[in-house]
């Protein structure tokens, strides 16, 4: 055996023939065997870590878990291909979406006959021929929205906000039954149907429905309109302001004073030869829990949409009976006790929001209001419509008239009977039953007549309003003398178209 | 402005109250829901109105 070689020392290459057997034995890499100095190209088995490739030969294939590819269009949608190299779909033109046709996926503008999205036997489709959007569920006809917006629903239809969902009565202006469009400068009195003039001064201004005849917004007739008659510095404990009650009945669903109050959107249309921010108020029936709000009209004699959302009181009193739920104020000029900070509740009779325009403060100056509208959530809708005779019926829970007005003169108002030598009663149904029974005033007797058959005709004596409930009562004529108990009688215009009978129920 | 009140009867009762609102005459029925009824029995109630038996 030769002397071991001393490695230490060596200055050279080291030659074989100083190593010893050991030294000829193959070492495995891997589970592949050589020896030193030998050159192998394919190492098998082999686990490596923290392996840094700084090239390949060739692309690792997908069998080998790679591509197959050189490189990847950037953006394009990688496309399997099986054991060959990936295949891509570039984007193509903008708009274009990826679609099937079965077999293959491509980039493609919308079809030319309809698009739809499935999901076994439901779809939704956009018909590329009319531009529909049609739905169905269980291959049925669910629903179909066209190019107007009309949604078509061949089904029972589910709102969580209804129809009839405005708790506002006459929102657009358009009931008039009073004063038929006449404008006025009375105060705290009723203008067009369920929209009071509340005032603490007299002739300050004019209202009137359609006051100065102003374009309407699209969509509507009518407004309320308001005019400053002179530059009135309103003091601390003045008023101006449009008000509508709005009934506890008609708010009950809402759970205000509870933790379950809801929220509302109060939304309409306003038009004013004034900018800047304007006010008005919630409040409850006994003025003791207000929320002022605040809006801007920024471009004068322009309408301007305003949509406010309110959280619900959750505390104080708010009636769900026949009497006032919530008041709903407009404000035109409201001093200092009566205003307050917009966007929150407070324990206080609030009319308006503090820092708001006083319409009243500048001579000339108008304000004109339409599509008024008080909602569940919060957003806002658009203005519901409803049919004239609907409205008016509505309004008529509050207030009708009997009037000769466009009648011939001798309109009829009822028929009844004498029951003493000085008395005969009219029996009296409303159109619609009223809020309560109702206060009643009429024209001069000198505008009615009464044709009987016994006594003769009258036109003299007085009425009075007796046994009234919210559906009836009768109007009572006295007379001196003249009346045959128990015969007939007709109550007419005495050739007047003047001659009216107002019935009161409002809030 | 409720002014010069006085009740109507009917049948031997009392069934409405003939009032000037306003300077308006007007006939008020004894119901509570009634805005009119309750302003004048508020009236009433704090010495400043007095409603007049019928006649």
């Amino acid at each position: 055996m030769a002397v071991p070689y001393t490695f230490a020392n060596a200055t050279t290459a080291i030659p074989l023939s100083q190593l010893d057997n050991n030294f000829a034995t193959p070492i495995t890499i891997g589970n592949t065997a050589t020896q030193l100095g030998n050159t192998i190209t394919t190492v098998n088995n082999l686990t490596l870590a923290n392996v840094t490739i700084s090239s390949v030969a060739t692309p690792i294939t997908v069998a080998e878990g790679g591509t197959g590819s050189t490189s990847l269009t950037a953006n394009n949608v990688i496309l399997g291909n099986g054991t060959s190299a990936v295949q891509v779909v570039a984007p193509g033109t903008t708009g274009n979406v990826l679609t099937s046709n079965g077999t293959n996926w491509v980039s493609q503008a919308l079809s030319a006959s309809s698009s739809s999205i499935s999901n076994g036997t439901s779809n939704v489709s956009i018909s590329s021929a009319n531009g529909n959007i049609t739905s169905y569920t269980n291959g049925v006809l669910a629903q179909t929205i066209d190019t107007n917006q009309n949604s078509i629903h061949p089904a029972t239809v589910v709102m969580g906000s209804s129809f009839l969902r405005n708790r506002i009565i006459n929102g657009d202006m358009r009931i008039d039954q009073r004063n038929s469009g006449a404008s006025s400068t009375a105060t705290n009195v009723y203008t067009v149907d369920r929209w009071s003039y509340a005032a603490s001064q007299a002739s300050k201004g004019t209202w009137g429905q359609n006051l100065n005849a102003v374009t309407p917004p699209v969509g509507f007739t009518n407004y309320l309109g308001f005019q400053s008659s002179s530059a009135y510095a309103v003091g601390a404990s003045d008023f101006f302001a449009f008000i509508q009650p709005i009934e506890g009945y008609n708010i009950a669903d809402l759970a205000w004073g509870t933790a379950s109050a809801k929220t509302i959107t109060l939304s309409f249309q306003v038009y004013s030869s004034l900018t800047g921010t304007f006010g008005g108020a919630l409040k409850n029936s006994a003025g003791t829990y207000s929320y002022p709000f605040s809006y801007t009209i920024s471009s004068a004699n322009t309408w301007t949409p305003v949509s406010i959302t309110i959280a619900g009181p959750t505390t104080s009193t708010w009636l769900t009976t026949n009497g006032l739920g919530v008041a709903v104020i407009f404000g035109l000029g409201v001093g200092t006790t009566y205003s307050g900070s917009a966007g929150s509740w407070a324990a206080t009779n609030y009319l308006s929001a503090t820092g708001a325009t006083s319409v009243v403060g500048t001579s000339g100056a108008t304000f004109y209001i339409t599509g008024v509208q008080l909602e569940v959530g919060s957003v806002a809708t658009p203005f519901e419509r409803r049919l004239y005779g609907q409205e008016l019926a509505l309004c008529q829970r509050y207030f009708y008239q009997w009037s000769s007005a466009g009648g011939d003169g001798y309109t009829s108002v009822a028929t009844g009977n004498g029951f003493s030598s000085t008395q005969c009663d009219f029996a009296i149904q409303y159109p619609v039953t009223m809020r309560a029974a109702p206060s009643v005033t009429f024209s001069a007797a000198s505008t009615f007549y009464l044709d009987s058959i016994q006594a003769g005709n009258a036109n003299s004596g007085a009425a009075s309003w007796i046994d009234a409930t919210t559906t009836n009562g009768s109007i009572r004529w006295t007379f001196t003398s003249g009346v045959t108990n128990g015969f007939a009688l007709k109550l007419r215009a005495n050739n007047s178209t003047s001659a009216y009978i107002q019935y009161f129920a409002e809030l | 402005m409720y002014e010069n009140a006085q009740y109507i009867q009917s049948y031997g009762r009392n069934t409405s109250i003939r009032v000037d609102i306003n300077g308006v005459t007007s006939f008020v029925p004894l119901d509570p829901n009634n805005t009119d009824y309750a302003a004048i029995m508020t009236l009433v109630a704090e010495g400043k109105l007095t409603i007049a038996e019928a006649q």
